[in-house]
């Protein structure tokens, strides 16, 4: 408890004298006015961020050990170890930075205990996370404190409504750049809700299924007409249900909210007869007949910690069980997690808001999951779904670098994000933010110092000189 | 100060000799120290005013023996009387939505007026905003005694945007130039036709047929009319031409970085409002290049590091980092103008420049108003708006012993 407090005190003496706070008296910086004139008429310099330091989980199943990767503007460039040069690093190192045609940002994880580095994390869907609300371009709140929060949980990349969007913080410290507002939104609408809860519905959606059916025939058999009279008309699509013609054209998912067998099973019937892969969120008694989903080639977004015992009436195997991402998964169903409350929660009983996308993981893996198709679940998967998959959830040549930086297995549940990239941007450090500096500290801070002191007894300009080990590392934290 | 010195001797004389000259509308006070805002603080200041206006005002400046000295020296302290730059004090605060650029504060000040207590607090002007959101219209800078029109001191002081982080805010704001460039476009090539018209018209002049030429010539007399353009057109023309002003209410930093992204690469003028909320987030922007030297209004209140109690002065960051803090009252009402001084004396206290404070409550709000050349600090020629205070200003036990608005003392018992 002295512990705590003791830390709670020197994290206010760090507010104090972190950079970004006040400094009363303090001279303004005042630069070369025309070096700076000079200096925005010029294109933007090329932005380098090499991490290094650490085992690189690239989420196809490859790991490399104490690898390197290289993104060059917010997308990387080269994953591997000394096969390729990094500018700055590899040549250019006698240059001063500020002559370099370029910036180069190091992330050296070698400071953090078994270092890895993830893609980042992909929530399915979410709520808060931007700020904003309708067109995120034009509403993100870029200094929003659930968007640090959800960087902190490794979150980089999030489903919204009728759109897909980037947790695109505003780089502290980096104002000379300009906020990038047309990264922030990344993907369009790609899933549509199908009624499926009563039987009207079922029926309904059948219908409509069956007319888009038929239209889509016709349509076909006009393509192959036409070449030969070209006069033909394209048969009307008048009565055609347009999203389920788009669910059978494939250009959007068809997503079922359903969590009994039954239901389940009618999914799977309808995904087969008219040829089209269902998404099924909730999808609680999919391991009943996961067979039947994965014949269908469903996609399920599942709470694995949902608890509810079957209903009694039935004779069959019913309720949640532990094992059903397992059970999907072995049956080909590719699985995406996403915990109870799709918000950041900070009252109540934490550990089931979407700050915790992977102990939700962890519950799917206690219930046999493997751990690839785990980290999948909160990466390939929900990217795929989104639409997204092109650019985040594997580390790839060619993708975005939106990466984080673990001390442990992702999965595991004392595991911490140490840096969140997004972008090629590092937009989160554990140690430089208030909420999660003082739980095992990575190294000496001003807001988590490793050995306790009494802050009445130091010197306050002294701080970074007075801590016995590490003291060099503390002062860097402070730059 | 010998030089000036002479003057006012001169001066004196003058007056001596003009034997219409009321001797009543000069005066002079003198006083332990007078903070004037924008030359610094002059000790044993001697301010003479005359009628309304302040015409002289230095250190121990002597004073002809016919003029009549109010000698508070030791004593009395004297500022500038206070700026409030945004209010909607005695207005309604329904208005529209939208668009609506044109629409004047002035045209509706016959509603009702400020309450004396206003006055007395020390408060001699304020900037009365337009109701309403996205773009309401413009505000009025007004005198706080006196009724209807009368009260004005300038019109069309500024343009009231409020810019939050949504497309609305920022398409209206797009918008208003857009239809600034249509009419642009429309009035280039009217004004060709225009030029067209009369090359034809030339040659019908020089017609044979004497009646056609005559009708020419008549035509050729008529000047060019330019097109009336639609008042959101006109306003941001103005805008851009720096005629018009614009004040960005805000009320966290994504809003802010919206509002540049709309503004895009607009050159106006523009001032930010915000009210410091208790978690403001403000603190993301100050070191932005284009906050430097700008005003930035704000309520001199504390906020806290979000997730925190750590205490954060907004007020104090925003000036160490370079921006024109300007203040006004924690909200509308008599009790926030009477306390206006005593809540930016806590800002003080934690360490804000007390001559920035003062500033930020007088010359800074006279400039957002653009009414900086009549009231706002102790100079001369400008209004003899004076406040005289028995101490420091922002001390909790210093009293406002009288206050002078445009040479007639509202309150404080004086003896010529």
């Amino acid at each position: 408890m002295i512990r705590f407090q003791a830390r709670f005190v020197l994290a206010l003496v760090a507010l104090a004298l972190s950079p970004s706070l006040p400094a009363f008296g303090a001279a303004p910086l005042i630069d070369d006015e025309e070096a700076a004139a000079e200096e925005e008429e010029k294109e933007p310099k090329d932005r380098y961020l090499v991490v290094l330091g650490a085992d690189i989980h690239t989420g196809n199943g490859e790991v490399l050990r104490d690898g390197r990767l290289l993104a060059k503007n917010g997308k990387i460039v080269a994953i591997g170890y000394d096969d390729f040069e990094v500018p700055g690093l590899d040549y250019d190192r006698e240059v001063p930075a500020d002559e370099r045609g370029y910036e180069l940002e190091i992330l050296d994880a070698s400071n953090v205990p078994n270092g890895r580095v993830y893609p980042g994390m992909v929530a399915f869907s979410s709520s808060g996370l931007l700020g904003g609300g309708g067109d995120y371009r034009d509403s993100i709140d870029m200094f929003n404190r659930n968007m640090l929060l959800g960087l902190a949980a490794g979150i980089t990349t999030t489903g919204q409504t009728s759109s897909t969007a980037k947790l695109k913080r505003y780089v502290p410290g980096n104002f000379s750049r300009d906020y990038d507002f047309d990264g922030v939104v990344i993907g369009g609408k790609t899933l549509s809700t199908v009624s499926w809860g009563t039987a009207a519905s079922k029926r309904s959606a059948r219908e409509k299924l069956a007319g888009a059916a038929a239209y889509l025939r016709t349509y076909r058999q006009w393509q192959v007409d036409v070449k030969k009279d070209k006069e033909l008309k394209e048969p009307s699509k008048s009565g055609v249900d347009s999203t389920m013609l788009a669910v059978l054209r494939g250009e959007i998912f068809a997503r079922f909210s359903a969590d009994y067998q039954d239901d389940l099973s009618g999914i799977a019937r309808v995904a087969m007869e008219f040829g089209f892969r269902p998404v099924i969120t909730g999808c609680r008694e999919g391991w009943v007949v996961a067979d039947e989903l994965g014949r269908a080639g469903a996609m399920a977004v599942l709470t694995p910690r949902t608890r509810r015992s079957k209903d009694e009436q039935l004779v069959a195997e019913g309720g949640s069980s532990i094992e059903n991402a397992a059970i999907l998964h072995s049956h080909g169903v590719q699985v995406a997690i996403i915990p109870g409350s799709r918000g950041i929660d900070l009252g109540g009983i934490a550990g089931r808001d979407i700050m915790h996308l992977p102990i939700e993981v962890g519950f799917a893996i206690r219930g046999g999951l493997p751990d690839d198709a785990g980290l999948a679940s909160v990466t390939t998967v929900p990217a795929r779904l989104l639409g997204v998959g092109h650019r985040v959830g594997t580390l790839e040549v060619g993708k975005d670098c939106d990466l984080i930086v673990t001390d442990g297995d992702l999965l595991h549940y004392q595991t911490f994000v140490q840096y969140t990239v997004v972008d090629g941007d590092l937009v989160y450090d554990k140690q430089d933010e208030l909420y999660f500096a003082h739980i095992r500290p990575r190294d000496d801070s001003l807001l988590a110092p490793l050995v306790p002191f009494d802050p009445a007894e130091v010197p306050i300009e002294e701080e970074g000189d007075d801590e016995g080990e590490d003291s060099e590392e503390g002062d860097d934290e402070d730059e | 100060m010998k030089n000036r010195t002479t003057q006012l001797l001169l001066f004196a004389g003058l007056m001596a000799l003009q034997p219409n000259a009321q001797a009543g509308d000069l005066f002079a006070v003198q006083v332990e120290r007078a903070e004037t805002i924008s030359h610094g603080t002059i000790e044993h200041a001697v301010i003479l005013i005359e009628g309304d206006k302040i015409v002289m005002i230095g250190e121990d400046l002597a004073i002809d023996s016919g003029i009549p000295v109010i000698d508070k020296d030791p004593g009395w302290v004297a500022t500038p009387a206070l700026v409030n730059p945004y209010s909607r004090m005695g207005l309604s605060s329904r208005g529209p939505s939208g668009l609506n650029p044109q629409r004047k504060v002035s045209g509706e000040l016959y509603t009702g007026a400020i309450s004396k207590d206003v006055l007395e607090a020390g408060v001699g002007t304020v900037g009365l905003y337009p109701a309403g959101t996205g773009i309401p219209g413009r505000a009025v800078a007004v005198r706080t005694w006196g009724s209807g029109d009368a009260r004005i001191l300038r019109d069309d002081v500024y343009m009231k945007a409020m810019m939050r982080s949504d497309s609305t805010s920022k398409k209206t704001w797009r918008k208003g130039f857009e239809e600034a460039d249509e009419h642009k476009e429309k009035e280039t090539k009217n004004r060709e036709k225009w030029e067209k018209d009369r090359e034809k018209l030339e040659k019908d002049a020089k017609d044979d047929d004497k009646e056609k030429a005559d009708k020419a010539k008549e035509e050729l007399k008529k000047p060019y009319t330019p097109l009336v353009p639609k008042p959101a057109a006109a306003a941001f023309a103005s805008l851009r031409e720096g005629e018009l002003t614009a004040l960005i209410g805000i009320s966290k930093s994504s809003d802010y970085v919206h509002f540049l992204d709309a503004l895009g690469e607009e050159d106006v003028q523009w001032s930010l409002h915000v009210p410091i909320s208790r978690e403001s987030d403000l603190f993301h922007v100050k070191e932005q290049e284009a906050l430097k030297d700008r005003h930035v209004i704000m309520t001199p209140a504390f906020s806290y590091h979000p997730g925190t109690l750590r205490r954060r002065s907004m007020a104090a960051e925003f000036f160490s980092a370079g921006a024109k803090v300007t203040f006004v009252p924690t909200s509308d009402s008599t009790g926030a103008h009477e306390s206006w001084l005593r809540d930016v004396g806590q800002l003080v206290r934690d360490g804000l420049d007390s001559q920035a404070a003062l500033r930020a409550m007088t010359l800074n709000g006279a400039e957002v108003l653009r009414v900086d050349e009549h009231v706002g600090s102790l100079d001369e020629g400008k209004h003899a708006n004076i406040l005289f205070f028995d101490g420091d200003p922002f001390a909790a036990t210093t009293n406002l012993e009288a206050v002078l608005m445009e040479g007639d003392f509202i309150t404080g018992e004086v003896d010529r």
